[in-house]
């Protein structure tokens, strides 16, 4: 046993056999904590944390649940990991993704049990997983040059991505919210431009898209409330005061008519600099400090709207949509580029008045502002609004189009299982395996509907064994349906990267022989 | 041996989720957990409703009939509970009244929902099947209501009375009600007929006197004394009134500051240019006319100095000190005037004009009241009287949900009756639709039906009448068409409620019904709670 002695004290070591087990069930585990939420009847979680407050979150968001998970078991921590990475890339599937992995695994687990080396494993499932690529490439539809066609493949998009979300029920209403935010971005995907505003209040439906930017801030007192043709100087500069910040300086006087004359020299500089600002031609002033009594009435003489305290995401946004630069120095307003925007009002939104900016110079800014009963509705809408955005703005530039409803799945399993049968050795095997574990997808989704699953996948297999076949699960009617006529639509580009980064993971955690557990840190008792 | 256990317990902790009993149970406690929320403020529901006292952390004690307040300062952890706290403030935000209303449905809803999961229902399919009677009830509670115009003042007082009449107020309602009315009829901007900020009503508590005294202010009313220092006046007719943002007091610079002092005569002429520096400030302030000054707190240092307030006295000048600056908005759009932060822009065009400023005696305070505004801004400020704290605040809370009621009518012109007339008409007609649809969904929509006569079961109840004899009687007589009869709690029968001038705002209804079944249905929806950082 002196080989014990190679680690420190409290640090572990698994090897073989037993470190494999430890990393399949700690995988499998995140994928069947997840897998309830996937397709249109997924249920929610409750998140609640265990900091200050105790905070609850509702979601049904993959990503999110994954995230604030506290994980030990390093394969799960992988598993997080590609979600994660989903949900930055194409910010959708992020449940997918986690699901298919954890499934691969699964299967991965009972080959290796009948003595088949994880290496050929890992060979069968690459190949397996570039036949399935090559098999949806070849069903994509792609649409782009048909600006109608496109159109409506995006709503379809967006209609398949929320209706597992919260806002099914309206999910018509916010496809096309959806829709027409990412069509105003015009092919980039920098969703910066598109803000997401919550009002709790009012009922979802109530939610709407405004062009323009709205910030959550009120005008200063005495100041216009409406100006049209405005231009905007966004800035982060104190108008409180300048101070000397050199620590410990002072100034001696002698006499309170000598302090009276600081006290008129500091307001003068206060004046100046409100001067200058002013001598940029401005009249609308965006400031992310506070802007103090003094200058405020200064800027309300010179029928300037001054906005204080905005954020710093409040003020890069505004510059960014109305494409000012943020400024911190007014001496010279020559090299300051100003913001432009036909008309500042203020808007009542519920209970509070809100400013916005609209027929800013960036075409594409738009704010969507939500409204919902609660802060959790609100929260896990905006959530899943953002999943619609993201994808849509993918496809946007993107136009590959695929079947939805467990339809993709279906076809990669055939192509797979064909491959698989020409394949000679044990690769084949592995290959099967594959091929199952792309079913366990619309199966999960047919379990979570409540739905008789063997049933269903065994129809909708026999269905796929004709050419050209368009059936997937139907969750709403509980049956095999046509899902090109019922307009269940997903991008390519997020099926394509569930299935690679899930084989991926699944073939990174497949190649762990050992695990070793470093002895944890000591927390030094200073507290 | 360590090896082998250490997995085991990782993944002991994950693997229990698999378990799908344990998914039913969380949901069950779920509901469990929100519908014992619900049974705590049911018994507040209605005219007769009970109040509750609510003793918080920091040994206050509150007395309330507010089902908002009383979930507010309850505290509950559980996720779900808390959810149902999130519902009566959202109902409190988007209607202002009917929070208890709220919360009571959502509890039914969730009972009926416990039934319908153990026969094995999927939670989806009951989730959309609450969506859809919803919908329709919301379709329903349209028909059923009549419009109302803002001229018509009586209809406006009755449907606030009926608010005011379920709080402890309630004896009050005669006064407060017509006083809610007027007041938010007073703000409307015609500009934007159907908004209504009621920040422009300005509620000011002052403690004395019974309810019976609150009254409408037309003007400006503080809770402050006018500074008496030196004998200044106290009563100022023609007021020329400034609001000002600076201070009356020695110079002070920002960067530190130290004045050195070497002698006696020194110490002596600094306090003479103190003199002077103020004499001269306030002299400033005098030429422009102005004899009201209203000055802003200040932090940074003190407002006023005695020494200020002498002089301010000496030249007649009325001083109210320590105004917050929040208030400020809202004073300047009463007085129509701007704030002054600067001696330098001292101007006569800056100065609100008003007939008379006077302090008067309230109880054993005093406040001042500015009336007589000229060019007097969109707001009205009203003065809330109690004869002890409990019953003040219940109070302002009470006028607050009058004044949201009476809102709630200028932004949608529609009134519906009061008195469970409505539960009991949608409960009706959903059963109707119910038996015409199919499968799982008409199962659904009846037990819906059913849960929505909680609210007149838990009238009558709370009203020490016998539930079922009433409800049964209330579905007959709306099954015979008439529509409009409810309970008169008052009478202790069920009478034609729209002659007996309960009514209500049509958008408390269905916006209690909306956020009822929107919080519902997530709460259904989810199937595990898992403890995050």
């Amino acid at each position: 046993m002196a080989i014990d002695r190679i680690f420190k004290d409290e640090a572990s070591e698994e090897k073989g056999e037993r470190a494999r087990m430890a990393s399949f069930v700690g995988a499998m585990a995140i994928a069947d904590l997840v897998k309830t939420t996937l397709g249109p009847k997924g249920m929610d979680k409750i998140l609640q944390s265990t900091g200050r407050g105790h905070e609850v979150t509702v979601t049904n968001d993959g990503a999110t649940i994954l995230k604030s998970l506290h994980i030990d078991n390093p394969a799960a921590k992988v598993l997080v990991d590609i979600s994660k990475v989903q949900d930055d890339e194409v910010g959708d599937g992020t449940t997918s993704v986690v699901v298919l992995a954890g499934e691969l695994l699964r299967e991965a687990e009972k080959l290796v049990a009948s003595k088949i080396h994880p290496m050929t494993i890992i060979a069968g499932f690459r190949m397996a997983a570039e036949c399935a690529r090559n098999a949806l490439v070849e069903k994509v539809v792609d649409n782009k040059e048909d600006a109608e066609k496109f159109r409506s493949d995006l709503m379809n998009i967006a209609r398949t991505t929320l209706s597992s979300k919260i806002l099914s029920q309206d999910k018509e209403h916010f496809a096309k919210l959806a829709v027409d935010a990412v069509m105003r971005l015009k092919g980039s995907t920098n969703l910066e431009s598109v803000q997401i505003i919550k009002k709790p209040g009012g009922s979802l439906i109530d939610s709407f898209l405004d062009e323009g930017f709205i910030l959550d801030k009120k005008i200063g007192i005495g100041q216009p409330k409406r100006i049209e043709n405005a231009k905007i100087l966004v800035a982060n500069t104190a108008m409180d005061t300048d101070k000397v910040k050199i620590y410990g300086a002072r100034v001696r006087v002698d006499s309170m008519a000598k302090v009276a004359e600081i006290e008129g020299a500091e307001k003068e500089k206060m004046k100046e600099k409100v001067n200058k600002i002013i001598g940029h031609g401005i009249n609308c002033f965006v400031n992310r400090q506070l802007i103090y009594n003094f200058p405020e009435e200064l800027f309300a003489d010179a029928g300037i709207l001054a906005i204080e305290h905005a954020d710093f995401d409040g003020i890069e946004r505004l510059a960014l949509v109305t494409g000012g630069e943020i400024a911190s120095t007014f001496d010279n307003p020559e090299s300051v580029k100003l913001g432009h925007c036909d008309l500042i009002e203020e808007i009542m939104i519920g209970e509070d008045k809100l400013i916005k900016f609209s027929g800013v110079a960036m075409g594409q800014a738009c704010t969507i502002v939500l409204r919902g009963a609660s802060h959790h509705v609100l929260d896990e809408a905006e959530r899943s609004l953002h999943d619609a955005l993201c994808v849509l703005s993918q496809t946007v530039n993107d136009s590959r189009v695929l079947l939805g409803g467990g339809w993709p799945e279906m076809v990669m399993a055939k192509e797979v299982d064909a491959l698989a049968r020409k394949t000679p050795g044990k690769k084949s095997l592995a290959m099967e395996a594959f091929s199952r574990a792309l079913l366990a997808i619309p199966t999960t989704i047919a379990d979570n509907a409540g739905l008789d699953s063997a049933e269903l996948i065994s129809q909708l297999r026999a269905e796929h064994q004709n050419e050209g076949c368009t059936t997937g699960i139907d969750v709403i009617s509980g049956s095999v349906g046509d899902m090109a006529e019922r307009g269940i639509c997903e991008a390519f580009k997020v099926k394509q990267a569930v299935l690679l980064s899930a084989t991926e993971a699944a073939e990174m955690i497949l190649r762990v022989d050992e695990i070793i557990t470093c002895a944890p840190r000591r927390r030094e008792d200073r507290m | 041996m360590a090896t082998i256990a250490a997995p085991q317990h990782r993944s002991s902790k994950t693997e229990s989720y698999v378990d799908n009993k344990r998914k039913e149970d969380v949901r069950h406690a779920n509901i469990i957990a929100a519908r014992s929320v619900a049974n705590a403020v049911r018994t507040s529901l209605g005219p007769k409703g009970m109040d509750k006292m609510i003793s918080t952390s920091s040994n206050e004690v509150i007395i309330t009939n507010d089902g908002a307040t009383i979930l507010n300062k309850m505290k509950v952890l559980q996720p779900a509970a808390k959810m149902l706290v999130e519902l009566s403030k959202s109902q409190d935000s988007a209607a202002g009244d009917g929070t208890t209303t709220v919360v009571v449905i959502a509890g039914a809803l969730l009972e009926k929902c416990l039934l319908l999961l153990s026969h094995g229902i999927h939670p989806t399919v009951v989730s959309d099947s609450l969506h859809k009677a919803s919908v329709k009830a919301v379709d329903v509670l349209t028909a059923m209501a009549v419009p109302v115009e803002l001229s018509d003042r009586d209809s406006l007082v009755k449907s606030a009375s009926t608010s005011l009449n379920s709080k402890v107020v309630s004896q009050y309602s005669s006064l407060l009600a017509p006083l809610a009315v007027d007041s938010v009829l007073s703000v409307v901007d015609p500009a934007q007929p159907e908004m209504v900020d009621l920040r422009d009503v300005k509620i000011v508590k002052k403690l004395g006197g019974t309810v019976d005294d609150t009254e409408l202010v037309n003007g400006l009313v503080f809770d402050k004394k006018v500074s008496h220092a030196a004998g200044g006046p106290t009563r100022m007719e023609n007021a020329k009134i400034a609001v000002i943002q600076f201070q009356i007091s020695p110079p002070k610079t920002d960067i530190e500051q130290s004045i050195v002092v070497s002698d006696y005569a020194q110490m002596d002429r600094i306090l003479k240019e103190e003199r002077s520096y103020i004499l001269g400030m306030i002299k400033k302030i005098k030429a422009t006319g102005c004899n009201v000054l209203l000055i802003q707190k200040s932090i940074l240092r003190d407002a006023v100095t005695d020494l200020s307030l002498h002089y301010l006295a000496k030249a007649k000048i009325l001083v109210i000190k320590d105004v917050e600056r929040d208030e400020i908005e809202f004073i300047i759009k009463t007085l129509n005037c701007l704030p002054i932060a600067n001696i330098e822009h001292f101007r006569a065009e800056k100065l609100g004009y008003a007939d008379l400023v006077e302090e008067v005696s309230l109880g054993d305070g005093k406040i001042v009241k500015i009336s007589g505004i000229k060019d007097m801004g969109k707001t009205t400020t009203v003065l809330v009287r109690g004869s002890n704290l409990l019953v003040l605040d219940e109070a302002e809370r009470s006028l607050h949900d009058a004044l949201c009621v009476v809102r709630c009518l200028v932004a949608k012109r529609f009134l519906i009756a009061g008195g469970g007339a409505p539960e009991i008409e949608l409960s009706r007609q959903l059963g109707a639709w119910a038996k015409v649809l199919h499968g799982m969904e008409g199962y659904c929509i009846r037990a819906f039906a059913e849960a929505l006569e909680v609210v007149p079961y838990t009238l009558a109840e709370n009203a020490g009448l016998n539930p079922i004899a009433i409800v049964t009687e209330l579905r007959n007589r709306h099954a015979n068409g008439e529509i409009n009869t409810g309970i008169n709690v008052r009478k202790g029968q069920i009478t034609n409620i729209l002659e007996e001038n309960v009514v209500q705002p049509l958008l408390v209804s269905t916006s209690a019904i909306t956020l009822a079944t929107e919080c519902v249905r997530m709460i259904l929806k989810i199937d595990d709670i898992v403890t995050v950082r």
